[in-house]
């Protein structure tokens, strides 16, 4: 028995040592705003439209003392969404705000599951919020929210509403392609015609299937359900010019130093790439996956009330569009007009009929079975 | 305890145990720390493999094992950690051997060159590791200059670049386990050995290599047991067949919600290091192992 003793120790040793060195360093490598919605959720409660919720929605009453926790993933995206509406929301009605910056579908499960809400608010991406989470998630107050006045294309259900869109989008190189333009997906998978490696994001549900078919001929309408052996055969035909990539920095990287010819990407990093880094990326909007993130109130927050009014807030009209002063991230109520400067650069406004959108709720439902297929794919 | 024996008296028998371990008292406070913060979350993980969802039994283990690509990324996690343990080996017990000839204010030097990497962050080393390895990165900028190549060699983002990266990380972790046993050899035996007609070589591998091998096999334990854990370095350096274990854990957790199959992935792979823990403790006397190795 003896020498058994020394196997908690080497066990302990090990937790303790990977605790230190290995352990904890992922966070935030997965869960940059993540893709977004479309059609599917339920539309049953949604109010007749009136005058009355927008200017309830637009012009929130004091609340002096409430301090709610808002949750998003932090960076400039955080600081746009500050400055639009937490900013203007707190000079209004008197409510505070914290903040946290680590937005994350596990950490809600774990505060409503413990019994412990410190959240109120919180961002999160398009695989979030459905009615497969109802047991996690307060229904939002559609009497205050103007859901009619959101764009119904983005997988508004009863516990989430769209707060910013953006796309996944074609970005590409012009050092990289020799100055040639990509006209679409098609392109992406013809390495003959534009040499150079292809950047894409390391997630079954990224969107990587969907361009796939889309390269493939299908139109943006019958993507759903994903015909997986269609997409994995058209995938297979470039694997080895394939390079993941895991974080959105990583994808910004990428396409700017040219490493990749072209990547699936977020507009906002192409943007980032071309404005902030200075490097020759340009989008292709063709064939583009509309997409959004999405605001939920975890169950049991205990500013539930306050939490819905501030929803309805940022979903009014006059106020929808505001992070767009700062990122190139659109508005996702029909009636809101986005930054000027930046309305060029948005997803929304480039949509066209050629445009997809994820169907989150199927996504959601058949998840497993997706992922196995990407895994089988990799790793064969 | 008023029992507890004054200095000079001599314990009756019922009380020579207490007496013998009264200062394994001290060990109290790490023991309930392990309890409440280590073993009791175990405990419920483990649970939670079964229980979730409601009624689950064993359908979350029969999940993993029905997708082909599940024990392909299983097997995968293994192979790599075998690489790295090996690479470490290698790299490593040379290393520690030099350090135990060198004089020692130079084996002092080396100790901090290898503690270095303890220094900084996984996270800061790996992304290193790419700017190094890159196609753009400064090997291939440097043999492209030299004109030895005209195409970036491909080394990001392929079983290589997993292997630099988690053995540059893991190295000290072999190399102060066998550094700790080294030490303890005495010079004599080496002495005795060429006394009685041994070669220095031979010497060295018939008697220096099989007193270091307590230090060896703490050293490929600790590593591979480690090297398991990975996904930072294989996600950040690997390429698309480079899937470690982990990873599928961190998404099911993270993203998926999906806990009840997280935890069934984990308990899976912690009981395969348990079965490779307990087959070493077959083959080698691990309290020696890890005694000699702590100790130092």
């Amino acid at each position: 028995m003896r020498r058994w003793t020394a196997i908690p120790a080497v066990i302990a040793m090990t937790a303790i040592v990977a605790t230190c060195t290995g352990g904890g360093a992922a966070t935030g490598s997965a869960s940059a705003p993540s893709p977004a919605g479309s059609v599917g959720a339920g539309t049953s409660a949604a109010p007749p439209a009136s005058g009355d919720t927008t200017s309830a929605a637009c012009n929130p009453p004091r609340q002096e003392g409430v301090t709610l926790t808002f949750v998003s993933f932090g960076g400039v995206y955080q600081e746009a969404q500050r400055k639009g509406w937490l900013e203007p929301y707190t000079a209004l009605t008197g409510v505070q705000f914290t903040e946290d910056e680590n937005s994350s579908n596990a950490t809600i499960k774990a505060q409503v599951e413990a019994g412990q809400v410190t959240w109120d608010v919180v961002d999160v991406g398009n695989d979030f919020g459905l009615d497969a989470n109802a047991d996690l998630l307060e229904a939002l107050d559609f009497s205050l929210i103007p859901r009619d006045e959101l764009n119904e294309d983005l997988g508004i259900s009863d516990y989430r509403i769209p707060d910013i869109t953006y796309g996944v989008v074609l970005g590409y190189n012009t050092e990289a392609t020799a100055g040639k333009v990509p006209e679409g997906w098609a392109d992406y998978f013809d390495t003959a015609k534009i040499p150079g490696k292809r950047g894409a994001w390391d997630y079954s549900e990224g969107g990587m299937f969907e361009f796939a078919l889309m390269a493939d001929g299908v139109a943006p309408a019958d993507l759903y359900p994903l015909d997986l052996p269609r997409a994995t055969a058209k995938l297979n035909t470039i694997k080895d010019d394939i390079v993941f990539w895991g974080s959105g920095a990583e994808s910004q990287e990428l396409i700017g130093s040219g490493e990749v010819a072209m990547t699936m990407i977020w507009n906002g990093r192409a943007w980032s790439a071309k404005n902030i880094d200075n490097k020759p990326v340009e989008i292709q909007w063709n064939q583009q996956i509309v997409t959004a993130d999405y605001l939920v109130v975890p169950k049991g927050s205990p500013n539930k009330d306050a939490a819905m009014k501030f929803i309805a807030y940022t979903a009014c009209a006059a106020n929808n569009a505001k992070p767009s002063e700062l990122i190139p991230y659109g508005p996702t109520n029909k009636n809101s007009q986005p930054n000027p400067d930046m309305v060029n650069d948005l997803s929304v406004t480039n949509a066209d009929e050629n445009s997809a959108y994820f169907d989150d709720a199927y996504l959601i439902e058949n998840f497993a079975e997706i992922d196995a297929a990407w895994l089988a794919w990799k790793t064969q | 305890m008023s029992t507890a024996a004054g200095p000079g008296d001599r314990p009756r028998p019922g009380l020579r145990i207490l007496a013998a371990n009264r200062w394994s008292i001290l060990v109290l406070p790490a023991a309930v720390f392990l309890a409440v913060f280590f073993l009791a979350p175990l405990a419920l993980m483990s649970l939670r493999s079964v229980t979730d969802p409601a009624g689950a039994g064993l359908s979350n283990y029969e999940k993993f094992f029905a997708q082909e690509a599940y024990l392909r990324v299983l097997t995968n996690t293994f192979w790599i950690a075998v690489i790295s343990t090996v690479t470490c080996l290698v790299v490593g017990y040379p290393f520690a051997y030099l350090m135990t000839i060198v004089p020692g204010r130079v084996a002092g030097l080396l100790l901090i060159a290898v503690l270095l990497p303890f220094w900084s962050s996984l996270l800061v080393r790996t992304f290193a590791w790419q700017v190094i390895l890159r196609d753009t990165g400064i090997i291939n900028r440097f043999l492209i200059d030299l004109g030895l190549i005209s195409e970036p060699l491909t080394l990001i983002r392929t079983t290589v670049g997993v292997i630099l990266g988690m053995s540059h990380i893991l190295l000290p972790f072999m190399v102060l386990p066998i550094y700790a046993v080294m030490r303890r050899i005495d010079p004599e035996f080496g002495r005795a050995a060429a006394n009685l007609g041994a070669s220095p070589a031979s010497a060295f591998l018939r008697v220096f290599v099989p007193l270091s091998l307590p230090g060896v096999v703490a050293g490929c334990l600790l590593v591979f047991v480690l090297a398991l854990g990975f996904y930072i370095t294989p996600a950040l350096l690997g390429g698309l067949r480079d899937q470690m274990i982990s990873q599928l854990i961190v998404q099911q957790i993270q993203q998926r919600l999906d806990w009840g199959f997280g935890t069934a992935m984990s308990v899976l792979l912690m009981a395969i290091t348990l079965v490779i823990l307990f087959i070493a403790s077959r083959a080698v006397r691990l309290r020696d192992v890890f005694g000699s190795a702590v100790e130092d």
